[in-house]
């Protein structure tokens, strides 16, 4: 296991060289950033000190090796728009995208597991058809509207859940002050509810298709089949025979999941004015502030390789047909 | 059964106790919905309107822009200025403090004027770049203990409004701190203190001193223009900038909040660029006869365009100068599209095969402005009814459409807004103060502008600049290198349990909001 470990943090090295090339140029192209760090009314001798003072009049294959040697030292450089450094920046937006990037995975899985699981004993009943019809919007609408109509009606309308804001509980755990974490706890969420449904919706579909499907194939298997001969109830069937082999699946899509959400929660972030990753570099790339979209870029892709590891073990943990 | 009644009860604080949180804001608390967050508090950074907003209730200045658009004095008790009009100095009032009780003196007063200049900081905010460029700053020297001398490179009569512009404060606590903890920490000279910053979310302003009415002012941070609006009209903030104008009849109609509308000094206008950046390209050449530019003049509907896409009537322009200071013999052009066509024709470019005169491109912002994406489509296609064929081309405005400014390399045709003041015209109209100026996007270069500029700056007063004033601003009416559309309306939600008139220059000022 440790050599298969290795390896892939040697391909990880690999993935997140590629995504600090592709984004360093990709943000190059857009013009010379000097003048992202001038006044409108600098001079040109101005600008030209200032390009040459941060480096942007050698050539770009030196930039971006110098880039890469700060990058090491975990320095991205200060933020055009914060003043600070980029990295700081995004540890300090990060925490509130996990809050809602975590709860949003727990809703996907203790949501759909159950749907998938009651639609595929229901086959053809309304219950399934229910299911179905539930997984066929939560597919089709944008998370964006679910939050902006979720808001009209449970915050401005009923008025049960608040419109916007964020009480943080990872950051005060991450600070080592557990109690305010506790404190905390019931308000953070109270309001993650609306944002993680806005952004779990979605995957609760998807999810509740693919247990629903992959339970119907294993219930139509031999060894359930035999299982219920032998008298076992129909729960423990279900749950220790049919679940348990139709959790594989799920699984994989749970890892490739996380990502998803991270990438979903940039709107719904805008919306519900979540203090997270999502808005701060939708921010950074409407501002050019290039430090903290590298920052926040390299950031997300350890994150993701590091929760597709974790996956891949977990998948060889509770399934014996995959060797690492 | 304990357990489950220990369940439910914790179940239910779970849900009362953020009930309580989003209940309306406490009499002596304001509230106020932005689009965007500060990014610093370091008075020498501070470079965004939102920033300043928030930074403005903390620092006091020297001089103040007050509602009507005039110059008063904050911190000053007299001024003197020396003979050649280089040296302004400035007797402080007495006993004024600082946040944290360090008397603030003229020694203080210096160093909030040098510590933006040191260019080993490189601080990069809008006193080092834009007020210190525009102002000529040299230096500032300390008198006494309440005189100080602030020097500058010429002679200007925009020195007190860009000195309003120069946050104070106190020497011995920002020397006390690195340049990161003054970002964050900042211990100001106004009437508010900085109580807490959640990145993202909110800052808290907690009241020391007068002028203020409310203890605290919470500026929420809601970058969704319609969540701003369900907050606002959930009474859960008391003000709300930017607001859509297809939610304007939904607050009004909300009974809990109304919008107060103001016309604003930013200028929108299409740019001509007349410079190399463009040279070559379909309609550059055409532009340049300021006959051309003239008849586009007329092409454009611009009230249309404000009544049906802004919602609203305008303020027309006449000039690139903030109304009460333009040329009042000047009346904006009417849209008269026939007058177009015979201009054109006049000038030369007569209705070709297909009814074509020629064609350029039109660029502008998206997202941007307000409404912009659809105003620019619109002119777009008034300049084409004249045969004038427009492609009209939306970009992105900070990686593509902002490079585009900087390297004068926009357009032919751009839409573009630029931010005005009312207390002085020659501020204005200095985005035209050289040739190849930064702030010139069009390349305007002609000689008779650029000779009067110099006269203009040079007098004593602005009345007496007057004459030369206006008789710039009808040379830029004729043949400037503007098409000229409107002062920008902005749109604030206010709650109806309180009582705040927005100001024309974009600036938030609670000290005088009041409960209704």
């Amino acid at each position: 296991m440790w050599t298969f470990i290795i390896r892939r943090l040697l391909q990880s090295a690999i993935v997140i060289i590629g995504v600090t090339l592709i984004t360093f140029t990709a943000l190059q192209m857009s013009g010379d950033p000097t003048y992202l760090y001038v006044s409108e009314r600098a001079t040109e001798e101005e600008i030209q000190r200032t390009r040459e003072a941060l480096g942007f009049d050698k050539p770009l294959p030196e930039q971006y090796l110098t880039f890469l040697g700060k990058l090491a030292q975990g320095d991205f450089g200060n933020s055009l728009s914060y003043k600070r450094p980029a990295i700081e920046a995004v540890m300090d937006a990060l925490p509130a995208t996990l809050e809602l990037t975590f709860f949003a995975m727990i809703l996907a899985i203790v949501v759909a597991i159950p749907l998938g699981v009651i639609a595929s004993l229901n086959r053809g009943s309304a219950a399934d058809g229910s299911v179905m019809t539930m997984a066929m919007l939560g597919q089709s609408i944008p998370s964006f509207w679910l939050g902006i109509m979720m808001i009209m009606f449970f915050g401005l309308q009923l008025r049960i859940l608040p419109i916007s804001g964020h009480v943080p509980f990872i950051m005060p755990l991450i600070q080592g002050n557990f109690m305010q974490a506790l404190t905390n706890l019931p308000q953070s969420l109270y309001y993650l509810i609306m944002p993680g449904f806005a952004v779990a919706f979605y995957s609760i579909s998807r999810n509740a298709r693919l247990v629903r499907s992959s339970m119907l194939e294993v219930l139509g298997q031999d060894f359930v089949r035999t299982a219920r001969a032998k008298g076992i109830s129909e729960s423990a069937v279900v749950i220790h025979h049919a679940l348990r082999n139709a959790w594989l699946p799920v699984v994989t899509m749970i890892g490739l999941e996380f990502g998803f959400l991270i990438g979903g929660v940039v709107v719904v972030e805008i919306v519900f004015s979540w203090p997270g990753l999502g808005r701060l570099v939708f921010n950074a790339i409407n501002q050019r502030d290039i430090p903290v979209v590298q920052a926040a870029v390299v950031t997300l892709a350890m994150v993701f390789i590091a929760l597709n590891l974790i996956v891949d073990l977990v998948y060889a943990k509770i399934d014996p047909r995959v060797k690492l | 059964m304990v357990a489950f009644n220990r369940f439910v009860f914790a179940g239910a604080l779970t849900m009362a106790a953020p009930v309580a949180a989003i209940a309306a804001p406490p009499d002596n608390t304001i509230i106020v919905g932005l689009s965007a967050d500060a990014s610093t508090f370091d008075p020498a950074q501070i470079s965004s309107r939102d920033n300043s907003n928030i930074a403005k209730h903390i620092f006091a200045t020297l001089f103040k822009v007050n509602f009507e658009g005039e110059i008063e004095p904050e911190l000053v008790d007299k001024t003197t200025i020396s003979d050649d009009g280089l040296a302004y100095t400035f007797t402080i009032k007495p006993d004024l403090t600082c946040e944290d009780g360090e008397p603030l003196t003229a020694e203080d007063v210096a160093y909030s004027f040098n510590r933006p200049a040191d260019k080993a900081s490189a601080f990069t905010g809008n006193t080092p770049g834009f007020v210190y460029t525009t102002l000529g700053f040299k230096s500032a020297e300390v008198v006494d203990d309440l005189n100080v001398t602030v020097n500058l490179t010429a002679k200007t009569t925009l020195a007190l409004g860009m000195m309003a512009q120069v946050y104070i404060h106190c020497q011995d606590s920002y020397e006390a701190m690195t340049v990161e903890e003054a970002a964050s920490n900042p211990i100001g000279s106004g009437s508010y203190r900085l109580a807490s910053w959640e990145r993202g979310s909110e800052i808290v302003l907690e009241k020391i001193k007068d002028p203020g009415t409310f203890d605290t002012i919470i500026w929420r941070i809601i970058p969704e223009a319609s969540t701003r609006t369900a907050e606002l009209i959930a009474g859960n903030v008391d003000i709300i900038t930017n607001v859509a104008p297809d939610q304007v009849g939904a607050i009004n109609d909300s009974g809990s909040a109304k919008v107060a509308q103001v016309d604003g000094t930013r200028r929108m206008q299409v740019g001509f660029n007349l410079g190399k950046g463009v040279e070559g390209m379909p309609g550059a050449k055409e532009i340049q006869d300021p006959k051309v530019r003239f008849a586009m003049q007329y092409a454009v509907d611009v009230p249309s365009i404000c009544t049906q896409l802004l919602g609203t009537e305008c303020t027309r322009m006449t000039s690139l100068v903030n109304p009460p200071n333009g040329n009042p013999d000047l009346l904006p052009i009417p849209y008269d599209p026939d007058m177009a066509e015979k201009l054109l024709d006049e000038a030369g470019y007569p209705r070709g095969e297909g009814g074509t005169r020629f064609s350029i491109r039109l660029q502008g912002p998206r997202g941007r402005y307000l409404n912009d994406a659809n105003v620019v489509q619109a002119i777009g296609q008034y300049l084409n009814d004249v045969g004038i064929n427009t492609e009209v081309e939306l970009l992105e405005w900070a990686s593509v459409y902002s490079p585009l400014l900087r390297t004068k390399e926009m357009g032919p045709l751009f839409f573009l807004g630029q931010g005005g003041v009312t207390w002085n015209p020659l501020y204005d109209m200095s985005l035209f103060s050289t040739p190849d100026g930064a702030t010139n996007y069009q390349s305007w270069t002609d000689q008779r502008w650029f000779d009067d500029w110099k006269l203009a700056i040079d007098a004593d007063t602005v009345e007496a600049a007057r004459p030369v004033i206006n008789r710039m601003l009808k040379l830029f009416y004729d043949e400037g290198p503007w098409l000229q559309l409107y002062f920008q309306p902005d749109f604030y939600g206010v709650s109806n349990r309180i009582e705040w008139t927005p100001r024309r220059d974009e600036e938030i000022e609670l000290f005088a909001a009041t409960l209704s």
